[in-house]
């Protein structure tokens, strides 16, 4: 019975949109970090992977009110949603490290801007169920 | 979450640790004599920084560390000054005192990154106090 109530609307997507945000603004957070290491380079997860997977798992959930079967978002090891890639489109400086300040900043932000609006959306849920829940506005 | 928070400090040590150094070399550029008192002039520091893999969590984040403080080998500043008590006595360079050849611009100019690097950790650190903030806020 919980576990339908939670699961019916958009809950479990949202969590799963957090979850990867969190893990991402880590490794965002890493790059800042290391900006000034010679030859580091700049790590990234897949964001487009991420969401690939997302919009298949909502669509194998057929039934509107039918729960998210769980598994389906968490990876197993090798997939390229897991890999942490070291993303190739910065500017090669000459200690060989290819950070691009005010692109890691832009990411760090929109990441950011993900995981704030997935937290209103869930916190708007969660309202709409007190609310159904004490039954008075 | 928290493990950002711990990146984002180690970045702020290593690079208060690099801010220190320049100020040690601004601070030494006419010293004569080491903290030993051996002869000899001071020679301009280097931060070497590198990823931190004991600071690391499983998905891939990293901290950054100090990783050795090298000695700058550039050859000394000489001055003709064979009345200095500090003067070369004999061989190719009798009467010249040697120098710290630390060149400034080059300090102020790393000055000026180390603390850009400073702020934009900051900058870091309030997007994660920020988006905790926001997770717990569903707990309100």
């Amino acid at each position: 019975m919980e576990s339908s109530i939670l699961n019916a609307n958009t809950v479990p997507v949202l969590e799963q949109v957090v979850n990867f945000a969190q893990k991402r603004h880590s490794i965002l957070a890493t790059n800042i970090a290391n900006q000034r290491v010679p030859g580091y380079k700049g790590r990234d997860l897949n964001v487009d992977r991420f969401h690939e997977v997302l919009a298949e798992a909502i669509q194998q959930k057929n039934q509107p009110n039918d729960s998210l079967p769980s598994g389906l978002v968490s990876t197993k090891q090798g997939d390229p949603m897991r890999e942490v890639r070291e993303s190739l489109n910065g500017i090669l400086f000459h200690d060989e490290s290819n950070l691009d300040i005010e692109k890691q900043v832009a990411e760090l932000t929109k990441n950011q801007q993900m995981h704030n609006m997935a937290l209103s959306i869930m916190e708007n849920q969660f309202r709409l169920l007190n609310v159904a829940i004490s039954e008075r506005l | 979450m928290i493990s950002a928070l711990d990146i984002s400090t180690s970045g702020l040590v290593a690079q208060r640790e690099r801010l220190t150094t320049i100020s040690q070399n601004i601070a030494n550029m006419s010293s004569l004599r080491d903290a030993n008192g051996r002869i000899g002039p001071y020679k301009a520091k280097h931060v070497i920084l590198e990823t931190d893999h004991e600071l690391a969590t499983t998905s891939g984040a990293a901290g950054v560390k100090v990783a050795e403080v090298r000695e700058d080998n550039v050859d000394p500043k000489r001055r003709w000054q064979p009345d200095h008590p500090l003067a070369i006595k004999d061989g190719k360079w009798k009467g010249y005192v040697e120098y710290p050849n630390v060149d400034m611009t080059e300090q102020f100019v790393d000055a000026l990154e180390a603390t850009r690097a400073y702020e934009s950790n900051v900058g870091v650190l309030e997007m994660t106090k920020n988006m905790t903030n926001q997770t717990l806020r569903i707990l309100a």
